[in-house]
């Protein structure tokens, strides 16, 4: 197919080819080598902290994305207001926004002449301003903002392919509140909640800025870790290791998600 | 908001906090008087969006930014309308697996794409790095076109430029007069996330840097590590009013909403 053919050099010269020299020989290394510092990191203190740390993160950002993503996504979908389509806007607005901006925010709020710590000492409670930046919550703050908007546009058009009259039902035969949101309302949605799950995990695990912005040198994640082996540390084999391991990582939750996926739909 | 239920209530409003505050922080401070990221902020003034405006590095960086967002997103649609026509419309054996392998920049973290351009390209090729970011891009961008394209291909009736052909048209022109225009809203989201998308682009962009040609988000990246002054607060202003701009024409020209749901996977 004639189509097909100009898209297809891009991808296998511009994107598959190179990512697999990359990830299997780098330049100065050989394949050998690669794989046994990717064994090294398997192993070593030090990387396991970070792989934990990228892991660990990724799955607490993941679940308060879903917790507060989901509830969103369900008062704009059950809505009658006229304010419903304002707010979703608002939500998904920022998919647009730079990142850098976005984060940039928390400098602004976690900074230590920031709002929250001046806050904290103008009303007496802390003498001097904690240190909020380059660690593990801020990290997590920042990258809850940065994909927050993904959850809830994830669970909100699963959940407007649920029909409301389904839940009247539910409660009309006597289900409590409680109890239709849990055996309807979840149920329904569960493909949807899948996806925003893998996405923000994915996200999570891969994000560049936010780490690097408010984790620095201190909170080391993979990505993080990625760029100081590439641009600081000429180190190839260990950056095409730790590729492996994040490309590993994200190819596993995309088929761990397919299989929850599909599990939900037949069930 | 909802209080018939106050559980998810609250965490909605928990969620738009967190969504929300920072933007609002960054605002007030890009007005300050003073001449330090503080709060609350020493006055307020526009002196900051005055040094914006006139600090030359990120001008050229946005001028920068601005001419790779527009050849990712033409280029990538260039590409990508072909490929989506061919799964969509061709006979063709393996489409699924096909259309999977031409969204799999979307899945391997971008770092890694990346990296691979730079050492394959850049070290190994010798390439300038405008042309490797401009291939990188197009490649990540690439996606977004088949995709987008691609969904709004599967919502146009196959009978209507069946019919155009009965009547004696071309492929050639049931695909000008007929395809292309009901084609339309999809090409234009597209061509918006990728733009959109390529304009904010970090990691990538990061890798494939050089003196000469830098993207405005990585200027601005490498510009907070170093000072930490409102200059970077304005900038972040006057971007978040751009990106309002694009939203509302967006909005008016195709709907928000649907052009994300076009990239849910």
């Amino acid at each position: 197919m004639l189509l097909l053919l100009p898209g297809l050099v891009l991808l296998l010269a511009g994107f598959l080819v190179p990512a697999l020299i990359m990830l299997l020989a780098p330049p100065d290394t050989t394949t050998g080598e690669v794989l046994a510092r990717l064994a090294r990191m398997l192993t070593d203190p030090y990387d396991l902290t970070i792989i934990g740390r990228t892991l660990g993160l990724g799955l607490i950002v993941t679940v308060t994305c879903v917790v507060l993503g989901f509830p969103i996504a369900y008062l704009l979908a059950r809505s009658q207001s006229r304010w419903a389509g304002v707010l979703l806007a608002v939500a998904i607005f920022p998919l647009l926004l730079s990142n850098v901006v976005r984060t940039f925010g928390w400098l602004v709020v976690l900074g230590s002449q920031g709002a929250v710590g001046q806050t904290l000492v103008a009303l007496g409670i802390v003498d001097e301003a904690p240190q909020l930046l380059y660690t593990p919550l801020a990290i997590v703050l920042g990258l809850v903002q940065l994909f927050l908007p993904l959850a809830v546009v994830s669970c909100y058009s699963a959940l407007a392919q649920v029909d409301a009259s389904l839940d009247e039902a539910a409660r009309g035969l006597g289900a409590g509140r409680a109890r239709t949101f849990w055996t309807i309302v979840v149920p329904l949605s569960w493909p949807g909640v899948v996806v925003a799950a893998t996405l923000v995990f994915a996200g999570s695990i891969t994000a560049y800025t936010t780490p690097y912005l408010l984790g620095g040198s201190r909170q080391r994640m993979l990505s993080t870790q990625l760029f100081q082996y590439s641009s600081s540390t000429i180190d190839w084999a260990a950056a095409s290791a730790t590729a492996m391991i994040m490309t590993v990582l994200v190819f596993g939750v995309a088929a761990l998600s397919s299989v929850m996926g599909r599990r939900a739909r037949t069930s | 908001m909802n209080t018939r239920r106050p559980v998810a209530a609250s965490l909605a409003v928990l969620g738009y906090i967190v969504m929300i505050a920072p933007l609002f922080f960054v605002v007030i401070t890009a007005f300050t008087a003073g001449s330090t990221v503080r709060f609350p902020p020493d006055g307020y003034s526009l002196r900051w969006f005055e040094a914006a405006v006139t600090y030359q590095p990120f001008m050229s960086a946005l001028a920068s930014s601005l001419q790779l967002a527009v050849f990712a997103a033409i280029a990538s649609l260039a590409l990508g309308v072909p490929v989506a026509l061919a799964i969509h419309r061709g006979k063709i054996p393996g489409k699924g697996l096909l259309e999977g392998m031409f969204l799999s920049p979307l899945i391997v973290p971008e770092l890694v794409v990346g990296l691979a351009l730079y050492q394959q390209f850049m070290i190994g090729l010798g390439m300038n790095n405008l042309t490797t970011l401009a291939i990188g891009h197009t490649v990540l961008m690439f996606p977004y076109a088949v995709r987008v394209t691609g969904a709004s291909l599967a919502l146009i009736d196959p009978a209507v430029e069946d019919a155009a052909r009965g009547l004696g048209a071309t492929p050639m022109r049931t695909f000008f007069t007929i395809t292309l225009p009901l084609l339309r809203p999809g090409i234009f989201s597209a061509a918006l996330l990728a733009f959109v998308t390529s304009f904010n682009n970090v990691p990538l962009s990061l890798l494939l840097q050089s003196r000469e040609f830098r993207t405005l988000p990585v200027t601005m990246l490498d510009y907070v590590q170093q000072n930490y002054d409102p200059i970077v607060a304005s900038t972040s202003v006057l971007i978040l009013a751009g990106t309002v701009l694009v939203a509302v024409v967006a909005e008016r020209t195709v709907g928000f909403a649907k052009i994300f749901g076009g990239i849910n996977r």
